[in-house]
């Protein structure tokens, strides 16, 4: 999920869908913001995006608590997520942490440990104008 | 190309430390250290102290900043802080004070 740009000195102000911490960068503290975010590096620290959060491989992520809208992590994810899109871990991904999402998708390869929890309408034909609720408590290792 | 990005509409609080370069056009509140290019984009806010290989300011920062090449201040920048590099460059337009350092 590499993204190649270029810097543009001039450009000012760009679109907020930029965000990129590179493979050999280091982040310590609060990241917020109304874009999305791709890591490679390393971030310690909280981190809100309004826009998607992607963890490339060999990235590491470890907060309290990681809110976005969708999620894909092929690297290592150390915290409690909160999506408000789908999440999707990516083989090789590792995952430690409550995860709550609209959808989730583990991938065969993908180490999950913590609790999954997502809410959903269910289908009328199931007698659900109310919202469902499911809860797994996983420690799904494969 | 940069490796990492920070771009507008994204606020940072804390520190980053790159082996690589750094382009930010968003909010960075903390520290700054990378060992190559460091650019900060008009429209930036930067309240950091910065360390770097080389420094390209067009936004706004406040907080001392340390080049190990150079420092070059462009138009519409707007830098408050002690700037301490071999060769530093402050463009007509540019807007700075504090004391500049050349003696490295």
């Amino acid at each position: 999920m590499a993204q190649i740009r270029t810097p543009a000195r001039s450009q000012g102000a760009r679109d907020a869908s930029d965000a990129h911490i590179g493979s050999a960068a280091r982040v310590r503290g609060r990241i917020q913001g109304d874009g999305d975010l791709v890591v490679e590096g390393h971030v310690e620290g909280n981190v809100t995006l309004r826009g998607d959060l992607t963890i490339a491989e060999g990235a590491t992520v470890a907060s309290e608590t990681v809110t976005a809208h969708a999620v894909h992590i092929a690297g290592t994810l150390e915290g409690n997520l909160t999506a408000s899109g789908p999440v999707h871990f990516a083989a090789g991904a590792r995952v430690r942490g409550d995860v709550q999402g609209n959808t989730v998708a583990i991938d065969d390869g993908a180490h999950f440990s913590g609790r999954l929890e997502c809410e959903f309408e269910l289908p009328p034909e199931l007698g659900g104008a109310s919202q469902g609720e499911a809860r797994a408590r996983a420690s799904a290792r494969r | 190309m940069a490796s990492t990005v920070i771009s507008a509409g994204i606020t940072i609080e804390g520190e980053i430390a790159t082996d690589e370069d750094i382009v930010v056009a968003g909010t960075l509140r903390g520290k700054l250290s990378a060992k190559e290019s460091v650019t900060i984009e008009h429209g930036a806010t930067v309240e950091a102290d910065v360390a770097g290989g080389s420094l390209t300011v067009a936004g706004a920062l406040t907080g001392n900043v340390t080049a190990n090449e150079r420092v070059d201040l462009q138009a519409g920048a707007r830098v408050i802080g002690n700037v301490k590099a071999a060769r530093v460059t402050i463009a007509d337009g540019a807007q700075f004070k504090g004391n500049v350092d050349m003696d490295v």
